[in-house]
């Protein structure tokens, strides 16, 4: 007991369940993420991943379970959600960039508004955000004006000016042209290198072998295998699993 | 300019149908001639001239009529065979039937737009109403120019001061509407927002539902009634409560409902994820709509929102019934004093079309103008990420999203219908 209080994850799912009408997407899914990990979450169309990824923040509302962050249950009645959300970064499919603002306002709503920093003290963090991932040029650039690759990466920088202890990336280069999907993986490569925490969604499984500490296989809604990129690249146990994983190798060789 | 191009090459390359169409204009001159000649003539004294057209105008009739004979006795070759299609006849040909058009104009300023002139004349000089449609107009216009301004002044005060009240109002009651319960809501904060979506839902309901015109009985009367019950005489009561504040009240409330569930529309067919990556860093529900949701949304929404101000200018026409000095009761005025129906109402008819034209007008350049600076709603690259998302996983969620906000602009649209 002592020592499982030592390694208390970062953010821990216990027993979470979720349908959408009487479809059930989530079926009582326990799972837990380190302080400083990468976990990669790997599966079909409609497995469940997105939502499970979803519910991490409570955009999906789950039906049953728990979701243990910071001492606190995401997933229990009356939670003042918003505080909890200000400290997990989120990166869409679809970049969400505030279409009606440009590259700074985007990034500097969050931190204004919530943590009531100064315009200059806010000026300055995007500033440097928007360095680490290469856009310092396009601070005062309307959102709408950038291509999707420059788009997702201001998207991270906008989640990193909250300073999260978690990022949670939902399939953040399926939208994107093959050849500028590098950049935005570049970007995360950087940041789980800073050893930030992340949970990442993806289709690239390249970057689940590369960058990620635990890869988790799901299908039709329950995690079916997990392990080292290591384990589930080379010898996974289930035939599913090496059925899956089989296709997405054939098409990278 | 595309549509002169076309005229003018159908005039001077083609003009086939010369004959036939040029006959009938030619007729109508005859028949112009015809007519009386009247005080104003400009051709009285020079009746040589007016006999030289008229037989100008028949001899037009008459070589047509050869030509036409020509054409049935040489049906399929008449193209070929034909004199009047050769080159020096057929040039002929062609300035002729340009006489044949100006002489018919000529014509008809003399005997129509002089004859005009002259009854019109006369019926004001003698001021008496003349008989004759455009003339009764023209008189019954200027006889009674103060109370029509009168009337065109308070429609247009009215439906543009209502518009603006009834957009402000209408944000607020958006905000009731499109709440929704969040889980860090406490029981109060819960029974607040559930009164205030009830609210909305139940004044646009009833506001939609019923005919402006009992909405404005009802709220001219039940104030006089207030006013009346404090003990003021009516004289008071017309000061403080007269028709113009009544109908500007009532136009204000009507148009809230109508403008709040176009904005609702608007508001709704903002993609969701916006409002998901706003609350996604810890925004608020409020927060996020205020910076993030309503911007757009409201941008959205302004084509259909500036509509409501050519609706407004249409329908206070019914609140001339609780005695607004509108154009429609000016018009009922005049027409109370010289029974002359079918005229004044065309008269209204032709102002109302001007003064909503007008206002669509200026508001497609305000709305154009607001357009323009902002950016486009669909860059490129927000093209490639919906191909993009589409041949990825995520394609059933996105089409979802799409098929909800189609389905709220069409729900904005059906808003404004009356």
């Amino acid at each position: 007991m002592a020592t499982f209080m030592t390694t208390e994850p970062l953010i821990r799912v216990e027993g979470l369940s979720k349908s959408f009408g009487s479809h059930l997407v989530l079926k009582d899914i326990d799972f837990a993420v380190n302080s400083g990990e990468v976990v990669t979450i790997i599966g079909a169309s409609g497995s469940g991943k997105s939502t499970l990824l979803r519910c991490m923040n409570l955009l999906e509302t789950p039906d049953s379970g728990h979701i243990w962050f910071h001492g606190e249950d995401l997933a229990a009645d009356r939670v003042n959600i918003n505080r909890l959300r200000e400290r997990i970064g989120m990166v869409f499919q679809s970049f969400n960039l505030f279409n009606n603002m440009n590259v700074l306002d985007n990034c500097m709503l969050a931190p204004v508004t919530l943590h009531k920093m100064g315009r200059a003290d806010a000026e300055r963090l995007v500033r440097r955000n928007l360095e680490a991932v290469g856009l310092s040029d396009f601070v005062n650039a309307p959102a709408t004006s950038l291509s999707g690759g420059q788009k997702q990466r201001v998207a991270i920088a906008r989640a990193l000016c909250m300073k999260p202890d978690l990022m949670l990336f939902d399939e953040p280069t399926s939208a994107l042209d093959p050849e500028i999907v590098g950049e935005v993986l570049g970007v995360m490569r950087d940041l789980a290198a800073e050893g930030m925490t992340m949970v990442v969604v993806t289709h690239e499984m390249a970057f689940a072998k590369g960058v990620s500490d635990k890869v988790v296989f799901m299908d039709q809604g329950v995690i079916a295998e997990e392990g080292s990129p290591q384990e589930m690249f080379t010898a996974p146990r289930l035939p599913r699993t090496r059925e899956f994983l089989s296709r997405y190798l054939e098409d990278q060789g | 300019m595309q549509r002169l191009a076309k005229l003018r090459s159908f005039v001077v390359d083609d003009h086939r149908y010369v004959f036939l169409g040029t006959s009938v204009v030619a007729a109508i001159g005859i028949w112009f001639s015809m007519q009386r000649r009247s005080a104003l003539s400009l051709l009285a004294g020079a009746y040589t001239v007016e006999v030289c057209l008229y037989w100008f105008l028949m001899g037009w009739l008459a070589l047509s009529a050869v030509a036409l004979v020509l054409k049935l006795t040489h049906w399929d070759s008449y193209a070929e065979w034909s004199p009047l299609r050769r080159k020096p006849l057929s040039t002929i040909v062609r300035w002729l039937s340009y006489g044949v058009w100006a002489t018919t104009a000529a014509l008809f300023v003399d005997r129509a737009v002089m004859g005009f002139l002259s009854v019109t004349s006369t019926a004001l000089a003698q001021d008496k109403n003349p008989s004759d449609f455009l003339s009764s107009i023209v008189y019954m216009v200027d006889k009674s120019w103060g109370i029509i301004a009168q009337g065109v002044l308070t429609t247009v005060g009215l439906s543009v001061m209502g518009t603006l009240i009834a957009f402000v109002l209408a944000i607020g009651l958006v905000f009731l509407r499109i709440q929704t319960i969040d889980r860090s809501d406490n029981d109060f904060v819960r029974f607040v927002k559930h009164a205030g979506v009830l609210f909305a839902k139940v004044y646009s309901t009833v506001v939609r539902g019923t005919p402006m015109m009992v909405q404005g009985m009802l709220i001219y009367f039940t104030g006089f009634g207030l006013l009346k019950g404090t003990g003021m005489t009516v004289s008071e009561i017309g000061a403080i409560w007269s028709t113009f504040v009544a109908g500007l009240v009532t136009i204000s409330l009507n148009s809230t409902a109508y403008m709040m569930e176009v904005l609702r529309g608007g508001i709704e067919a903002v993609d969701p994820g916006q409002n998901e990556a706003a609350r996604s860093l810890g925004l608020s529900q409020w927060q996020a709509m205020i910076k993030v949701v309503f911007p757009q949304g409201i941008k959205n929404a302004i084509p259909a929102l500036s509509n409501e101000l050519v609706v407004n200018i249409k329908d206070s026409s019914v609140l001339s019934v609780i005695g607004v000095f509108d154009l429609m009761f000016a018009t009922k005025t005049v027409v109370g004093i010289y029974f002359k129906q079918v005229e004044m109402y065309a008269v209204a008819a032709v102002v109302y079309l001007c003064l909503t034209m007008v206002a669509s007008w200026l508001l497609g350049k305000f709305a154009r103008h607001l357009s323009v600076e902002p950016q486009p709603l669909t860059s490129v690259s927000d093209m490639t990420s919906t191909v993009g998302t589409v041949a990825g996983t995520g394609s059933s969620r996105y089409s979802l999203d799409r098929k909800r906000a189609d389905a709220a602009q069409e729900a904005a649209t059906f808003g404004t219908e009356r």
